[in-house]
């Protein structure tokens, strides 16, 4: 850690030499200043979120102020920067900037609207994807790492089954068989918790039921396994081509095939620091288990993960280009960047700005997040800390 | 060790089974039927369906269907339901076109990404490093599509050599020497495709490794001995960052029926990624699930032998 850009902080008379008062973030942002890529990346990670915003209220709503699906058939595949002929166009046709900034495309759309508009899309694609993988990262890691000695019993199974059952009948709009379930589940439930609160254990004909069966710990990890086995992005395109074409549906299918790594991450974290004294010194307090696992286990985690989400965002976005540049992705009134881009290919000799465009600005924002990311991974790791 | 090898393998056939399961599920509880597929098409009648559905056994519940399905599968005997092939030996065919891709591809990848690697990691902060820092970062953001454009256009308005396909039409007829070259020149793209990506992560990691080892104290004291840079660095650092390396041998394997979807897309190459692509517009079950039950099989095997290899070059490690 350099001092020499640091004051140096004195209290009292002076006397009293003490360490510099820096609060983590403090530390971070200026080990982030000097990191000039990672700097760059949030600069321009901030810029394309005003863009996408300032994308999504002029090209939103009913009526837009920039319409991206105004078609223009006479006026196709004109290069960027081109004026319209104000000859042949209606009134209401007329691009509302009086120039195509970055041409249009083989219907006579503006590709500068259509790329604001598709700005948003990716955005929330790569976020919500990121948030869902995360989230589900987090949480099954955390269980992982906290509880993952404790066992699953059979009754934990019974209980489940019944829920599930319940959600089946309910599904089936067979209300009352769920009725009765659901009132027989509630009334073990609440049994067994009066058992717990005196300390009994289970009467013994029913003993059978506390038997231990998997470790939370074993059963989370195998599924993490088992899920490491897909080829994703395989996976993915399987499940989009079998589910209705939809915006959401690709982000929650992303989502939902990239929270492996977190998990896994989560998970280490917590069983290191579950270890810690403060950890203890929290559990002697008598602090409940959430807000230990809150508040004292996961503010300490949650660096590294933050990290892996802003990767997670770029390669979000990638998919989805992907996704759409094999026809599997958003479906058409909404432009994203990778549709915009495959639409493109057709005309790749004759109009290449529909490929370029799309294809640059996807390239500098995903660039954007992987500098970004891996620049605060490098500021957050101790071992290089020290060096620097 | 032998305890350790039994219990792991018996560990991932437990997984592979639950694999097994979920693929069939997520495909079989998606909506929408194979027998569904052309509702428009007014030779599809009702007793058409009701024929198709009981040939390719959809009309039974889910769990024979299942069982059904891994029997045929284990005795060879699984068929695809577009053009009832066997599924085996089509992957097998297609196999053969995507092996060159991938050997050529994997080379690249490892011979490019450790010299680039290790060369950053004993310049560390120096102009090379960073500039191989920013092109890897370059290199992995860039979408694959794109980038593959990008290399069309400049080889064929550049070069003037047709890089579509396998080889190019008609070519059979022409010499030998010929032939070859044509092959040659096909197959360069993609495979420079498929390895950018691999080259940008591995040899980030190779400095990575390299860096930490050179931080560690023998290499200090290699250097305090008074050898040459040379020595310290191949000798002493280079064979222990190797390691892990070994291990990822066992990683490349499932790239073996992976096999880029895009890529081959983009250059019509008739390999493995393609077919599953096709299969997938199809709606072809026995074909999607048998790639995905291959991919689980390789993905096991090699994080099986990534462990074994370690353990036999790390003698650290015991089991």
């Amino acid at each position: 850690m350099s001092t020499e850009s640091k004051p140096m902080h004195f209290i009292g008379a002076g006397e009293t030499f003490m360490p510099p008062s820096y609060s983590p973030w403090a530390q971070t942002w200026h080990l982030l200043l000097k990191n000039r890529m990672a700097l760059a990346g949030l600069l321009i990670f901030l810029i394309f979120f005003i863009v996408a915003i300032i994308g999504l209220i002029v090209t939103g709503g009913v009526d837009p102020i920039l319409d991206p699906a105004r078609v223009r058939l006479q006026e196709k595949l004109r290069p960027p920067l081109s004026l319209p002929k104000t000859d042949t166009l209606r009134k209401e046709e007329l691009p509302a900037l009086g120039i195509y900034l970055l041409g249009t495309d083989d219907l006579g759309r503006d590709v500068f609207v259509r790329m604001l508009q598709g700005a948003w899309v990716s955005l929330t694609v790569g976020f919500v994807a990121v948030g869902i993988a995360v989230g589900i990262g987090i949480l099954l890691g955390g269980l992982s790492g906290y509880y993952g000695r404790l066992s699953i019993r059979l009754y934990h199974i019974l209980f489940w089954s019944l829920v599930v059952t319940v959600a089946g009948f309910t599904f089936h709009q067979r209300f009352w068989a769920a009725a009765l379930l659901l009132t027989v589940t509630i009334t073990a439930v609440a049994w067994k918790r009066r058992l717990d609160s005196r300390l009994l254990p289970l009467p013994g004909p029913l003993r059978w039921l506390a038997m231990p069966t998997l470790q939370v710990d074993t059963l989370i990890m195998r599924a993490v396994d088992i899920m490491l086995c897909f080829p994703s992005f395989f996976l993915i395109l399987t499940v989009v081509a079998l589910l209705p074409p939809s915006i959401y549906n690709i982000m929650v299918i992303i989502g939902l095939t990239s929270w492996m790594g977190t998990t896994r991450f989560v998970r280490a974290e917590f069983l290191s620091l579950r270890e810690l004294d403060f950890v203890a010194a929290a559990r002697a307090l008598g602090i409940s288990d959430a807000r230990i696992i809150f508040r004292h286990i996961m503010p300490n985690a949650i660096a590294p993960v933050l990290v892996s989400a802003t990767l997670g965002i770029a390669s979000a976005m990638l998919t989805e280009a992907g996704l759409s540049f094999l026809g599997f992705g958003v479906p058409p009134p909404h432009a994203t960047w990778g549709n915009i881009l495959s639409d493109g290919k057709a005309y790749i000799f004759d109009a290449p700005w529909l490929t370029f465009i799309p294809g640059v600005v996807i390239l500098i924002v995903v660039l954007a997040f992987n500098l970004f990311g891996e620049g605060m991974r490098d500021i957050f790791n101790p071992k290089l800390r020290e060096r620097n | 060790m032998l305890a350790f090898f039994g219990r792991s393998v018996i560990q991932k056939i437990v997984t592979l089974f639950f694999v097994s399961v979920v693929s069939f599920l997520i495909i079989h509880l998606a909506p929408g039927e194979p027998s569904q597929i052309d509702p428009l098409n007014p030779k599809f009648t009702p007793e058409m369906v009701e024929r198709m559905r009981k040939e390719f056994n959809l009309d039974k519940p889910l769990h024979i269907q299942y069982l059904l399905f891994y029997r045929n599968l284990f005795n060879g005997r699984i068929v695809s339901w577009r053009d009832n092939l066997p599924v085996l030996g089509k992957i097998w065919e297609r196999f053969l076109n995507s092996l060159p891709l991938f050997i050529v591809g994997t080379l690249l990848t490892w011979t490019i990404s450790f010299p680039v690697g290790i060369r950053s990691a004993i310049q560390r902060d120096g102009i090379y490093d960073k500039s191989t820092t920013f092109l890897s970062y370059l290199l992995i953001s860039i979408p694959g599509f794109f980038f593959a454009y990008i290399l069309i256009i400049f080889v064929v308005t550049k070069l003037h050599v047709p890089v579509i396909g396998m080889e190019t039409f008609g070519v059979t007829a022409s010499s030998p020497l010929v032939r070859i070259m044509d092959r040659t020149w096909h197959l360069v793209l993609p495979s420079i495709l498929g390895a950018t990506g691999g080259v940008a992560v591995l040899s980030r990691y190779v400095r990575g490794q390299m860096l930490e080892i050179i931080g560690q104290d023998y290499v200090r004291t290699a250097r305090a001995k008074g050898l040459s840079s040379e020595t310290v660095y191949y000798k002493h650092a280079l064979r222990n960052a190797l390691l892990p390396f070994v291990t990822m041998f066992g990683l490349i394997l499932p790239g073996l029926i992976g096999g880029s979807v895009i890529i081959e897309s983009i250059f019509s190459w008739p390999g493995m990624g393609r077919m599953a692509y096709e299969a997938i517009l199809g709606r072809d079950y026995p074909v999607i699930l048998t790639i995905n039950f291959l991919t689980a099989v390789l993905v096991l095997a090699g994080t099986l032998v990534s462990d074994l290899l370690y353990m036999v070059v790390d003698p650290r490690i015991k089991i």
